[in-house]
């Protein structure tokens, strides 16, 4: 398809594309919003969990564990009694809070000292009466209590804290969403239940349930702060920019209705906003943002230089302006996006998906919609841009710098890129958890009150599979599991750690009169069974399926965040693998997801990065037809990615869920300014013949719209650390500082590295007219593909004269060398105040062929006609000699065929 | 009597304290009653569990209950599976003022316990039926709350239905029973156990069940469904015989109950 008779097509049916992006917004906003309910359609999925994919061993092991023992993480409700919990007043109260607890929505079982049985033996006589009735019953046994919990495995530590001034309720809740338990007030309905009953000085909530609500209303809280944010920011600068109210409000719209289409993207592919993806709508509104900035420099540029032109004619030569940098700003980042494709997580590979499709949508817009509703709006208001001068003194002193300093700037680039290299050596994977919210939030202060009163608030489960039925009453077997469990209990990570076999130990010595040498494991396998019969319950079928094939070890630890947990879990893996061989011992639980999760991340990210890196340098070696230069426009990118990671080890900041799409984010978003910046040299170069001159013009040029467009993006993502997420600041701020550094980069290397360089876009290539069949029409491109005279042509200067205007002057001392590419010009010399006309020349002629090999111009060359000329020198072909050799080399032989047969004719004429 | 009907026969035996029904209810009431045999053998009984997983697991056993002075005593003996060959429970209500008594015979230990204050949520040898289910259910039929609601249909057949609440601060585990009683044999065809608005356990029996021996009905089939936990335990009963006759004293003795038949 012809792009730019398409484009111009686009542009001369502003009305056609309004109405269209208005239809397709008006469907995208049904999908996002039901318009009955007024309900969003897209889901919010907190939980670790979302991040694993769906077939992960580690969920498959805690679906399991779920769908046979009907468990998860319970939500802890530890509330504190002064001094002691242990009053007969206060377990009495106890018992009435854990009514209280039993009544809330979705509670189906609370545990605590209100049910749980205190099981007494003695004379024949087993007591197993819960402890709020032995006390109603008598409260002097009260006194007692703190005892029998020390005593008792499956209770120390658990229900009353070791200080004894906290008592824990554990709640299970049937199938409550972090939705559900917003919407419901959860949290402010338990502790109204402590406030009726009294004297309780403070409250805690805590467990997967509770922190995922938080991290859920955090992060629509980080939603609905960020995305006005940073529309408010960037309108802020937009104003301040270009000085026209419907200038900004147009962008901002543009930007609007892609976001619009991004979320109606995600309901229709199913994809939920998680920790990951919850980034890309405020970095769909950046990235649009900032490609608006190009757009709208371009749009008031065409004012002034076609002032009397057409609305459609000026949104044609915007689109047609901004096309080659739009079109490869966006696939460049899209680049980026799509290479975390190759992440295992599909939280990750869902967001690499939404933020392409995000992208893909505001390149879109700003390039077909924005033009047509800018001019349909009549944004005519003219005022000067700001800081125009300002820029302009920048740009020059800059130019100066980098020429002066080209060797040193190289230098320390290259530096910058072995030392940030190094430096990411020292990180490590790992994300903290609770540690993501900030200090002074309820949910975190919650956890590490419980935490430290129970010496512990995260739970690790232990799966020991036996897979034959009745294989977990053999006492060898159990024997192993107590030993494993004993393990567990005395790593320093381990709160406590509870299991069937504690059941089977207290129950075998209640049935024995107490007597403590029957604390311990039956040495035949039918006591076992009957003795686990007899004291079925649904807490122990939370502990071993009724089959007695697998059994649970519950492990609470007192460690937070990945790097601490996964290396907990190394250990313990060891540890579990020197069980006996009918044993089978797996790790699960949402903290042990959410490490898991947090490393395959990790492993993820350097092959994502990696294939980022080729796949851009591949495109921009197509792009500018080189593979050279390809190389020297990604080069300035490595500097901010090795600087993100230098700066992460140089800091100890871990890799984490969100911190690890940094890099490829940047690098998808940093080559933009490379492009605008090489796309604008070369072009500048081809004009004037000279790289310096051009750096200083391209510098000119870009300088303002490049740092305007890196003040928005990194004001985008600034916004981030307004959230309460600790990670999501990090992702801010990182984000910003490496975009800052892209742009020194792109300001300082990129020059110095393309100071020498002259490209050729494909763009270019597409576009240049050398007429019908250069090759065999033009001697000079004889035995050349269509696409090689091309090449030749653009690392040249095609220049167009009117007709009578004099190209060569006699005498003058010129190298140019000139191929008539249409039109006719006339070489003349004048003798004796006469003008002698030597020759009439049309397309294909070559002239000015004796000033290349050193001599004074022999004649003067005239167009009769208007006439394009394509016009090189040594230099350029010093260069074609460089880059594309086997062109150059069929150049240097038609020249010297075209030279031989001039010196023939000559010779022929003398003769 | 833990057994086949020990729904049934509880449901029943139970009811013979409720005081404050009217006309209707205790016409209801009365006729359930006249299904008790004063003593009951039941020959087999075997319950069979399913969990979360589907997996299943059988017990069987023998029952044998009986009425003196108006109280219960059942005594159930288990034989299957072999490892619990030999274990027998034995529970004796306890009547107005005083306790329920239950007894436990365990091979592996060799010796009678008495258990106290098993009021717990423990599942009866790994069962859905639980000793608070019973309690639960005589705690609500034995107080003086049933009532009439409206009655309806189970299948084919009219049922009348029963509302049992416990009275207020009772520490029944249930707020409220339903008992879908059949009107041609004044037997329970369904039961709905009910924490706080919540279904939590339902006891169902198919008419097809309906089994007369010596002129009493009785289901030979039951399945208790925990909603909560997904598992089920279906109970089947065979051989059984209602008698006006005395059990032996030494079936429902706590020192000589697990000896012997």
């Amino acid at each position: 398809m012809d792009t730019v008779a398409w484009l111009g097509g686009v542009a001369r049916r502003p009305r056609t594309v309004l109405a269209a992006v208005a239809v397709a917004t008006v469907i995208a906003l049904l999908l996002c919003v039901n318009p009955v309910t007024r309900e969003v359609r897209f889901q919010v999925d907190p939980s670790a969990e979302a991040l694993l994919p769906a077939h992960d061993p580690g969920r498959a092991v805690l679906d399991r564990v779920r769908r046979t023992f009907g468990i998860d993480d319970p939500l802890v409700i530890a509330v504190r009694f002064e001094p002691s919990v242990y009053s007969a007043d206060h377990v009495a109260r106890i018992a009435r809070i854990a009514d209280g607890f039993r009544q809330l929505p979705g509670v189906t079982d609370v545990h605590s000292l209100a049910n749980a049985p205190n099981v007494k033996a003695g004379d024949d006589e087993i007591d197993v009466t819960s402890f709020a009735d032995q006390a109603a019953r008598d409260p002097a046994v009260v006194a007692q209590f703190a005892a029998d919990i020390q005593a008792n495995p499956l209770y120390r530590g658990t229900l009353v804290s070791a200080d004894g001034s906290m008592a824990a309720f554990a709640l299970t809740l049937d199938a409550l969403t972090p939705k559900d338990y917003l919407r419901l007030g959860f949290d402010a309905r338990a502790r109204a239940v402590v406030a009726d009953v009294g004297d309780a000085s403070d409250v805690y909530l805590t467990g997967t349930l509770p922190v995922r609500a938080a991290t859920r209303e955090a992060l629509d809280r980080t939603l609905k702060r960020t995305v006005p944010a940073v529309f408010a920011a960037i309108a802020v600068l937009l104003l301040a920019t270009f000085r026209s109210v419907v200038a900004a409000g147009s962008a901002l719209l543009s930007v609007a209705i892609a976001l619009v289409w991004t979320v109606a993207s995600a309901v229709l592919l199913d994809i939920q906003f998680n920790l990951v993806s919850a980034i890309v709508p405020p970095l769909v509104i950046t990235i649009g943002l900032s490609y608006t900035v190009h757009l709208l420099a371009a749009h008031f540029l065409s004012r002034t230089v076609l002032p009397n032109a057409r609305n459609s004619q000026r949104a044609e030569w915007v689109m047609r302006r901004i096309s080659t940098g739009l079109t490869l700003s966006a696939t460049t980042t899209v680049i980026g996006f799509l290479s975390l494709l190759l992440n295992p997580l599909p939280a990750v590979r869902g967001f690499a998906l939404l933020a392409s499709l995000g992208t893909l949508y505001v390149g879109a817009l700003t390039h077909l919609f924005l033009p047509a509703l800018l001019n349909a709006l009549r944004c005519t208001r003219e005022t000067p841009p700001i800081a125009t001068r300002l820029f302009g003194r920048f740009a020059a002193a800059l130019a100066e710098f980098d020429l002066r300093y080209r060797r040193a700037i190289i230098a320390a680039a290259a530096l910058l890129i072995v030392i940030g290299f190094t430096a990411a050596t020292r990180i490590r994977g790992g994300a903290d958890f609770i540690a993501s919210f900030d200090a002074s939030a309820r949910v975190r202060q919650d956890f590490e009150a419980v935490a430290q009163a129970f010496n512990g608030a995260n739970f690790v489960t232990v799966l020991i599979d036996a897979r034959v039925p009745d294989a977990l009453t053999d006492p060898r077997l159990i024997e192993a599991i107590d030993s494993f469990q004993d393990w567990l209990r005395a790593q320093p990570e381990v709160g406590a750690a509870v299991s069937y076999v504690d059941q089977l130990k207290l129950t075998n010595l209640a049935l024995n009169n107490n007597e403590p040498l029957h604390f311990g494991i039956p040495n035949d396998d039918a006591a076992v069974k009957q003795i686990l019969l007899f004291a079925a319950s649904d807490t122990l079928n939370r502990l071993i399926d009724p089959q007695y094939r697998s059994a649970l070890i519950s492990v609470r630890i007192n460690v937070d965040g990945s790097q601490a947990i996964g290396d907990f879990l190394d250990r313990a893996e060891a540890r579990a693998a020197r069980l006996p061989p009918s044993l089978e011992a797996r790790f699960t639980g949402s903290s042990v997801l959410a490490t898991r999760a947090v490393e395959a991340l990790a492993a993820g990210h350097l092959a994502s990065i990696a294939i980022a890196v080729i796949a851009i340098a591949c495109l921009l070696s197509l792009m500018f037809t080189s593979v050279k230069a390809g190389l020297v426009a990604t080069v300035p990118n490595l500097v901010p990615i090795a600087v993100y990671f230098g700066t992460l080890g140089v800091l100890g900041l871990p890799l984490n869920p969100t911190t690890s799409l940094i890099a490829c984010i940047v690098l998808g978003i940093a080559v933009n300014d490379t492009v605008h910046f090489l796309a604008r040299f070369n072009s500048d170069a081809r004009e004037q013949g000279k790289e310096a001159g051009a750096v200083r013009s391209a510098l000119n040029s870009v300088l303002r719209p490049i740092t305007l467009a890196t003040a928005c993006l990194c004001l985008g993502f600034l916004m981030f650390t307004a959230s309460e997420l600790n990670n999501q600041v990090q992702f801010g701020l990182l984000g910003a500082w490496t975009l800052f550094v892209a742009w020194i980069a792109d300001m300082t290397l990129t020059p110095a590295l393309g100071s020498r360089l002259r490209i050729v876009t494909l763009w270019d290539l597409l576009r240049l007219d050398l007429g019908k069949s250069p090759q065999h029409t033009i001697p000079l491109l004889s035995g050349l593909s269509m696409r090689q005279a091309r090449l030749f042509a653009l690392m040249s200067r095609l220049e167009r004269h009117p007709a009578g205007a004099r190209i060569i002057q006699e005498g003058d001392l010129s190298r140019d060398i000139y191929v008539v590419i249409d039109g006719g010009v006339e070489a003349t010399v004048e003798r004796h105040e006469e003008r002698l006309v030597l020759s009439t020349m049309t397309r294909g002629a070559v002239i000015g062929e004796t000033g290349y090999f050193g001599q004074r111009r022999t004649a003067s060359v005239d167009s009769t006609t208007p006439v394009r000329l394509l016009r090189f020198n040594s230099q350029d072909l010093e260069r074609l000699r460089e880059r594309y050799p086997a062109i150059a080399a069929t150049v240097f032989r038609n020249l010297n065929r075209i030279q031989a047969e001039r010196i023939a004719r000559m010779t022929a004429l003398l003769k | 009597m833990k057994a086949t009907s020990w729904l049934g026969a509880l449901l029943l035996l139970a009811m013979a304290g409720a005081t404050q029904a009217d006309d209707a209810t205790q016409k209801l009431l009365d006729c359930m009653r006249a299904n008790i045999p004063p003593s009951l053998q039941i020959k087999e009984v075997e319950l069979n569990s399913t969990d979360r997983s589907g997996a299943e697991r059988q017990l069987k056993g023998k029952v044998y209950a009986a009425r003196a002075d108006g109280l219960i005593r059942v005594l159930l003996r288990v034989s299957r599976p072999r490892d619990l060959d030999g274990a027998a429970y034995l529970m004796r209500e306890g009547g107005a003022g005083r306790s329920d008594e239950i007894f436990l015979y365990l091979p592996a230990i060799q010796r009678v316990r008495k258990i106290s204050g098993a009021s717990s949520d423990g599942a009866l040898l790994g069962t859905d039926f639980s000793y608070n289910d019973m309690k639960q259910l005589q705690a609500a039929f034995g107080d003086t709350r049933p009532a009439l609601e409206k009655p309806t249909t189970l299948g084919d057949r009219p049922v009348e239905v029963l509302s049992l609440l416990p009275p207020a601060g009772s520490p029944s585990r249930y707020s409220r029973v339903l008992a879908y009683v059949d009107r041609q044999s004044c037997t329970a065809l369904k039961a709905e156990f009910f924490e706080g608005k919540t279904l939590r356990k339902e006891l169902s029996a198919s008419a097809d069940s309906l089994k007369r021996a010596d002129g009493y009905w009785y289901l030979s089939e039951l399945l208790m469904r925990d909603l909560k936990e997904n598992t089920r335990t279906r109970l089947k009963v065979t051989g059984v015989s209602g008698s006006a006759d005395e059990l032996p004293s030494r079936l429902f003795d706590p020192t000589s109950f697990y000896r012997g038949n």
